[in-house]
């Protein structure tokens, strides 16, 4: 057999072929990244000329604690969301993973949320959490509960928003579980109910460690998914009340276009490339370790 | 050196067709609907000067849009700002000085709404922006619902509390209709603080954030929020805030609100009831803020598009133009020829919300303007407003805190 046809007949070809993404890597991703920490050591607010002030926009954000408050909300917002949706798209998949017209439509249904626009979802939730009139404060007192002002309590904004991030975002959950589930050989399964398997042995034995890889893929895109949210904050509380709703990306907004800090939003967004490099680190450690375990075993 | 500053940043306004004016608005619904209806006149009557307006968003994301237009050099020839921001613009060196209007249009501005005497310890600041939607807060009333249950527009905080109290309609199964409802926001903040009698800047450009009426202010609120649950604050922050104070009153969901007399046509062609205006309470005395923005001109421009961007401004600020603007929205004529015209015409008795912004005027408080006032007023007093009101936050704690910051 000859190696050759799998060898490059020049050492840089494979370069070459790297070329493309690094470039769009370095430019779209790389450069703004050096700029932002280059930009973060000094004030600047587009219209009069940078000034350096060494580390003062980190010392700003940490003195203040607004630093650690966004981090704090950011974290919470997305174990919400990363929860919620992985439980629920696991759970609707398992639930739906059935042949008929009415599973069909009904999984559709789920999905479609997924596709329309952020803001059309915000928007539609802005009526239906209405304190006074919406929907679903309406089915609230119906069912008993006193009235609860979704947007305006800073105690309860944040689960508002990662409420509807959760509905938005897990039909796809959903789908990534589905696709899943339906890799998967059936004779595996006819093979556990042949040995008289209960559903709850059935789904801890067989299906939940072959979906091991897709939840974590799951968690990993819906983790990028809840800490890109923007559109859900700027339409439906512009980051209140009281900073309640301020997550990382609304608060580098914030700060550039708002505030006019170029710096501080830089440096924030310094900060917040540092934490999510620490949760990928974190997460691809975790599910590593996870399997060489299962390869020990 | 603020040109120098300019241009390094790169500051240069890009070279238009002979005679084109771009605007930059953020006008919103009917207020969009009358500016355009005004360039269309001023094309109907001239051909030389051709004005390409373009909606920019509300004032902040126009502010964004500005500020990033005069980076990259593709800045407008004529835009509107807030005055808060007039003062920072003015010392980056990007306002191009617009005296040239001519006398005619600068005697007859309202002296109350335009730049004179507002420059901290400037008095001879070059002019930089003149005045054309400018407006006071002011109190608006669901007038059929005010006579079936006898009240009337309260005229101090006591009566505020009362009628908000009175006009409450709690319904079965929570708030049916709330007594007043206005944004926990920095403008109705400051209208409290001057009837209280204190002052958020001082003359000689002090940051007193009201001291001891600064708190009381914001304990009213507080009170009115938490306490007697009359008042609510409404959701979202700046003008999403504003949008949905006016939906809940036009909805009948709020009995009374305060917000800007911009609104005043758009609130009475759309509420399916009769809506009465008021002058905002007094406490210890009357006081409100004036607000509204200026028109203002990016320095750079090249000498015809400077000349045919103030041609425009020539012929908007004339006494027809500034009246069909006021009447048409509710925003203040800046014309003090406009004004007595419309007086001998009759205009204010035959529609009386519009006189209640006017009159107001004799009490504005004009902000002293420096740089650092619209910092001041989005990055350290704006979010303290909501935690005193709505979060946990002692309002004396949060203004010391808001003090000791701006000394910082």
């Amino acid at each position: 057999m000859r190696t050759g046809l799998i060898s490059p007949s020049r050492a840089w070809h494979p370069l070459l072929l790297l070329l493309p993404t690094l470039l769009v890597l370095g430019v779209f991703i790389v450069y703004p990244l050096f700029l932002a920490g280059y930009r973060s050591l000094f004030a600047w607010d587009l219209l009069t000329p940078p000034s350096f002030v060494g580390l003062a926009n980190y010392r700003a954000l940490a003195h203040s604690g607004e630093l650690l408050r966004i981090a704090g909300r950011t974290l919470a917002f997305s174990t919400v969301v990363v929860l919620f949706a992985s439980v629920l798209g696991l759970a609707l998949a398992v639930l739906l993973n059935r042949e008929g017209r009415l599973f069909a439509f009904v999984r559709g249904a789920i999905f479609s949320a997924y596709v329309v626009s952020w803001v059309a979802v915000a928007l539609l939730w802005l009526w239906l959490l209405d304190g006074q009139g919406g929907l679903v404060s309406r089915l609230f007192i119906t069912a008993g509960f006193a009235p609860r002002d979704w947007l305006g309590d800073p105690d309860i904004v944040l689960f508002t928003l990662a409420g509807v991030t959760v509905w938005k975002i897990t039909g796809y959950a959903m789908v990534v579980f589905l696709a899943g589930l339906q890799d998967m050989p059936r004779s595996l399964l006819e093979a556990a109910a042949l040995d008289g398997a209960s559903p709850a042995q059935t789904f801890t034995r067989i299906v939940w460690p072959v979906l091991r890889p897709t939840a974590a893929f799951v968690g990993t895109t819906s983790l990028i998914a809840s800490f890109q949210a923007f559109d859900v904050v700027r339409v439906m509380t512009q980051g209140g009340p009281v900073r309640a709703s301020t997550i990382f990306v609304y608060a580098i907004y914030e700060e550039v276009f708002m505030n006019l800090r170029v710096g501080r939003a830089s440096a924030l967004v310094v900060v917040f490339f540092g934490l999510l490099v620490l949760l990928t680190g974190l997460q691809l450690w975790a599910w590593r370790a996870a399997s060489r375990g299962r390869v020990a075993s | 050196m603020p040109l120098a500053a300019a241009s390094a940043a790169g500051c240069s306004v890009p070279r238009r067709a002979p005679g084109e004016v771009a605007l930059w608005f953020s006008y919103g619904g009917n207020n969009r609907k009358v500016l355009l209806e005004l360039v269309a006149r001023f094309h109907r009557e001239q051909t030389r000067v051709k004005v390409l307006p373009t909606f920019q968003g509300d004032y902040f994301e126009g502010l964004i849009k500005l500020r990033t237009g005069l980076f990259v050099g593709r800045a407008p020839t004529l835009t509107h700002v807030v005055g808060e921001v007039v003062p920072y613009l003015a010392a980056a060196g990007v306002l191009e000085p617009i005296d040239a209007v001519g006398d005619e249009v600068l005697n007859d501005l309202e002296p109350a709404l335009s730049q004179t005497g507002t420059f901290e310890g400037a008095a001879n600041e070059p002019l930089v922006c003149l005045p054309f939607n400018r407006s006071t807060p002011i109190a608006y009333m669901n007038r059929p619902l005010f006579d079936t249950l006898g009240l009337a527009p309260p005229a101090t905080w006591e009566e505020l509390r009362a009628v908000a109290k009175r006009a409450s309609d709690e319904g079965a199964a929570g708030k049916k209709r709330w007594g007043f409802e206005c944004p926990v926001d920095w403008w109705f903040w400051s209208a409290l603080v001057a009837q209280a009698g204190g002052a958020i800047i001082t003359p000689a450009g002090e940051v007193e954030l009201g001291g001891e009426a600064g708190v009381e202010a914001l304990t009213l609120w507080r009170d009115m929020v938490k306490v007697e649950r009359t008042m609510k604050p409404p959701p979202g922050r700046d003008y999403n805030a504003w949008e949905a104070t006016n939906s809940d009153f036009l909805a009948g969901r709020a009995a009374m609100i305060w917000t800007s007399t911009a609104f005043l046509r758009y609130l009475e062609d759309n509420a399916p009831f009769a809506v009465l205006a008021a002058p905002l309470p007094a406490h210890r005395m009357k006081g409100v803020p004036t607000g509204g923005t200026f028109f203002v001109m990016p320095r750079g421009l090249g000498q015809d598009e400077r000349q045919a961007g103030l041609t425009f401004l020539r012929w908007m600020m004339q006494p027809e133009q500034a009246n069909e603007w006021a009447t048409k929205t509710g925003y203040l004529p800046v014309s003090r020829r406009g004004r007595r015209d419309l007086e001998r015409a009759g205009f204010f008795e035959k529609h009386p919300n519009f006189r209640v912004a006017i009159d107001q005027l004799a009490h504005a408080r004009r902000w002293p303007w420096h740089r650092e006032l619209f910092r001041i007023q989005r990055e350290i007093v704006q979010p303290r407003l909501e935690a005193a009101v709505l979060g946990d936050a002692a309002p004396a704690t949060v203004l010391a805190e808001a003090r000791e910051l701006k000394a910082g």
